[in-house]
């Protein structure tokens, strides 16, 4: 599970995260959105241990973010914005790396990577070098080299820029299967189909702020739209396009 | 709050991570090994053989000089000379690799996406620092080794050195580079982590001590005049002026006892010496680890919640008075000159280095003033200004190499822009053109001027360098844009990559070769004619010779090829360069 307790992190003199308070429990697949700038790789990357919250705690699996990294760490699949491969490694080899400092044994290692390369179709270039692959096979691997340890809470930034179709409807079963497998899936997007189409709960935010937190079916109750699309929603809680018809947010 | 799960089991040891990254390190160099040899054989060829000649040919100089110094020289001043130049030498070498390896691992441990990743999975920080802490000496002392050891082997010849003096030799050598390295790198972990907003002031704070105490070192050697020039009262005194570097505390006291006492025969104070720097080594190395444990990541975390504060920038006087200046161009070619102005103006990581080498050239040349030394010593002047010149021109080569050839590949990315503005693609290689024109003509000429003033070189000399050297930065530049187009790299974003590959290579190949040709055709007859009437002048007082008719073919002859060589230098590649740039194809 996933805990971030009244959390603020500041850029300089620019607030990125303001009292951020979040509870994502086991089991769910939570949707972070918000607009550009509106603090969700902030919030992450204090998650994933690249951030130190200035005040506050990020907790995964009851591991506090920041005074035990490593440990918090162990728990995490993290599947970042922009990717990072060792150009000079085959796919396989980037993979065996990864388990390898997640302390897997060489047989665990050889059959997860069985197990990957079926689920995310690897096989035909898991052993070419990863600075051939395009965008898409970058972004399998990386799911890949995220999940190969089971880990207990999957963070996925931006998870379907560059995939096809194809891959696209794979990972976003993949999401709601590891969910359904009771680990704990935090997605940041942009893509507000995608939320609507996977997520439980789905939490806004805005200027660093959590404008909103609850399903769909609760947004549209307290912004009484019952029939608007997220987007219409979700433009009129980050004040992008204020609708005419819609009835004024309850302060 | 949430109970806690249980601690994680079976994360790997120090041991196993350890083990993990060298099999990471070797796949890596295995790979490009097997990728360089089989699409880059040439390149490797060409680095092969030129680092070779360079070995040798500094083996050769330096046997040289180390010969002279033995015939000149009586035993025991001999001996504490060797020792003086070998601490001094090392002593330089100790703080530059500080400063370079604190500034290599900056960009290797706060802004490098390898380390965003390996964050981000349970490694410990300390095994995360020594993979890009070795890396760094790695980067920082290739050089080192690479210069020093030709001194050491001739040292070794010279000095007829037993078999265990030069088995010796590549272990200390590497067991030195490592203090300085640890001795940086705890520097850097404490800076980010107590001063983060402050670190480029503490960065120019350290370049401005660096080039004080280089500034100190040549006052105390050079700052009064000499009257007895290489002889052995003179190198007495220049062995008291070096005191600072013969502290017996410094490790480059070490490494240069430990050598002159391998090489006279006594085995067991050469392998102290050895003991000693390894124990220095592994002791900063793990001490700096040590620091890394505690502190790395909260220096990363400081780091990166630093943000960027928004800088805005507009045309300052200086481009506004440029931009009037160029008032003759077509306006693309000046707005693409003062585009690229700005863009290397505002990148002070990349044009620091070579800033601090132009620094020292010009407190070397501020201190060149032999005007008070006996006649005999003008024929030494004759060839220190040529040498001056020469190495200039050298420095340009670099200068070319690494700004101005990727300055082509570069404009891959911004191409978009580029292609679609109403402008012909020859106008952006010579807008590139002028800008390396113009930012090697500046220092080049000054640089120049400096050395030939305080040498007190006869003015039609000056003049002559003076044309020397708008030749060579015009050559220079055609090669650097001309081959840059030729050859782009529009897949890499670092210049210093893009300098460093195979069209790179070829670029300072090419230009130290056209150095060569230039000052042998150009500069080279007028010195020999110089030392020729000094030489008479010396032996029979006669002041002005005639000039033989040899001397005075190759002077007319080598000025009309010199012209004719730089015209074809800027010109040609240019040619090449624009033909491939037309039909270059940006993704």
């Amino acid at each position: 599970m996933i805990e971030f307790d009244l959390v603020v992190r500041r850029y300089g003199r620019t607030v990125a995260v303001n009292g951020l308070t979040l509870t994502i429990p086991r089991g769910e697949l939570f949707a972070l959105l918000g607009p550009n700038g509106a603090g969700k790789t902030t919030a992450i990357r204090m998650l994933v241990g690249l951030l130190q919250p200035e005040s506050g705690q990020v907790r995964v699996c009851g591991v506090d973010c920041s005074r035990k990294p490593r440990e918090a760490s162990s728990f995490l699949g993290y599947v970042p914005d922009e990717q990072y491969l060792y150009e000079k490694l085959s796919g396989r080899e980037m993979l065996e790396f990864a388990g390898e400092m997640h302390g897997l044994e060489r047989a665990t290692i050889r059959d997860r990577i069985a197990r990957e390369a079926e689920r995310f179709d690897l096989a035909s270039f898991m052993d070419n070098l990863t600075e051939t692959y395009s965008h898409g096979m970058r972004q399998r691997l990386v799911f890949a080299i995220a999940l190969l340890h089971d880990p207990q809470v999957l963070v996925v930034d931006e998870p379907m820029v560059g995939l096809d179709p194809r891959s696209a409807r794979v990972v976003k079963d993949l999401l709601r299967a590891e969910a359904a497998a009771g680990k704990t899936v935090l997605m940041s997007t942009h893509t507000l189909a995608l939320a609507e189409e996977i997520s439980d709960r789905i939490g806004i935010l805005n200027r660093g702020q959590l404008n909103f937190l609850g399903t769909l079916a609760e947004l549209r109750q307290e912004l009484s739209s019952p029939h608007q699309a997220l987007e219409h929603l979700f433009l009129e809680l980050t004040n992008g396009h204020p609708s005419p018809d819609a009835k004024e947010r309850p302060s | 709050m949430t109970t806690a799960a249980g601690p994680p089991t079976g994360l790997p040891s120090p041991e196993a991570e350890s083990r993990g990254f060298l099999r990471l390190e070797w796949r890596i160099l295995r790979t490009q090994l097997a990728q360089g040899f089989s699409t880059s054989r040439l390149r490797y060829a060409l680095i092969i053989i030129l680092s070779i000649l360079l070995w040798f040919g500094l083996f050769h100089l330096v046997r040289e000089g180390f010969h002279f110094m033995k015939g000149t020289l009586p035993q025991p001043i001999h001996a504490d000379v060797v020792q003086a130049i070998f601490n001094m030498f090392f002593f330089a070498l100790f703080l530059m690799l500080i400063f370079s390896s604190g500034v290599i691992l900056y960009g290797l441990l706060f802004r490098d996406g390898e380390v965003a990743y390996l964050l981000t999975i349970p490694i410990h920080e300390e095994r995360i620092f020594q993979h890009k802490f070795q890396y760094a000496v790695m980067l920082s002392s290739w050089g080192f080794v690479l210069l020093g050891s030709p001194m050491l082997v001739a040292y070794g010849v010279v000095a007829d050195a037993p078999w265990y003096y030069y088995a010796m030799v590549l272990p200390m050598l590497v067991a030195f580079v490592f203090i300085p390295a640890g001795i940086g790198a705890i520097l850097l972990l404490a800076i980010m982590h107590l001063f983060p907003r402050k670190r480029v002031h503490l960065l120019v704070l350290s370049i401005g001590l660096l080039v004080g105490v280089t500034v100190w070192c040549f006052w105390s050697l050079f700052s009064r005049p000499e009257t007895d020039l290489l002889t052995p009262r003179w190198f007495q005194e220049m062995l008291r002026r070096l005191q600072l570097a013969q502290e017996k505390p410094l490790p480059n006291w070490w490494l240069s006892s430990g050598l002159l006492k391998a090489a006279g025969n006594a085995w067991s104070e050469g392998v102290m010496f050895l003991s000693l720097l390894i124990a220095n080594a592994l002791f900063f190395r793990e001490l700096a680890g040590m620091f890394a444990a505690r502190i790395y990541r909260k220096a990363y975390w400081e780091a990166a919640s630093l943000g960027t504060p928004p800088t805005r920038v507009r045309m300052g006087w200086f481009d506004r008075t440029l931009n009037h200046c160029l008032g003759f161009l077509s306006p693309p070619v000046r707005l693409i000159l003062l585009k690229d102005l700005r863009l290397f103006r505002r990148d002070p990581l990349q044009w620091s280095q070579f800033l601090i080498l132009i620094c020292l050239l010009l407190m070397y040349f501020t201190n060149v003033h032999p005007v008070s030394y006996p006649i005999r010593v003008s024929q030494w002047v004759n060839i220190v200004s040529f040498m001056n010149l020469s190495v200039v021109g050298l420095l340009m080569s670099t200068f070319t190499t690494r700004f101005v050839f990727p300055l082509v590949s570069l404009e891959g990315r911004h191409f978009w822009l580029l292609g679609l503005l109403p402008l012909k693609r020859e106008s952006i290689l010579w807008a590139k053109f002028l800008f390396s024109v113009g930012c090697l003509l500046i220092p080049c000429g000054l640089l120049i001027l400096l050395s030939d003033w305080r040498l007190g070189v006869p003015p039609m000399l000056i003049v002559q360098h003076q044309g020397t050297s708008l030749l060579l930065c015009l050559g220079l530049s055609g090669i650097g844009v001309g081959l840059g187009a030729r050859l782009p790299v529009i897949t890499e974003q670092s210049p210093s990559r893009i300098a460093a590959g195979f069209g790179g290579t070829l670029n300072l190949v090419i230009s130290t070769l056209f150095i060569v040709l230039i000052l042998a055709l150009a500069t080279l007859p007028y010195h020999v004619y110089l030392a020729r009437q000094a030489e008479l002048t010396f032996a029979f007082g006669i002041e002005s010779a005639p000039l033989q008719i040899t001397t005075h073919s190759w002077l007319i002859l080598g000025s009309l090829a010199s012209l004719i060589v730089s015209t074809l230098a800027a010109l040609l590649p240019m040619w090449i360069g624009a033909r491939t740039f037309r039909r270059q194809e940006f993704h």
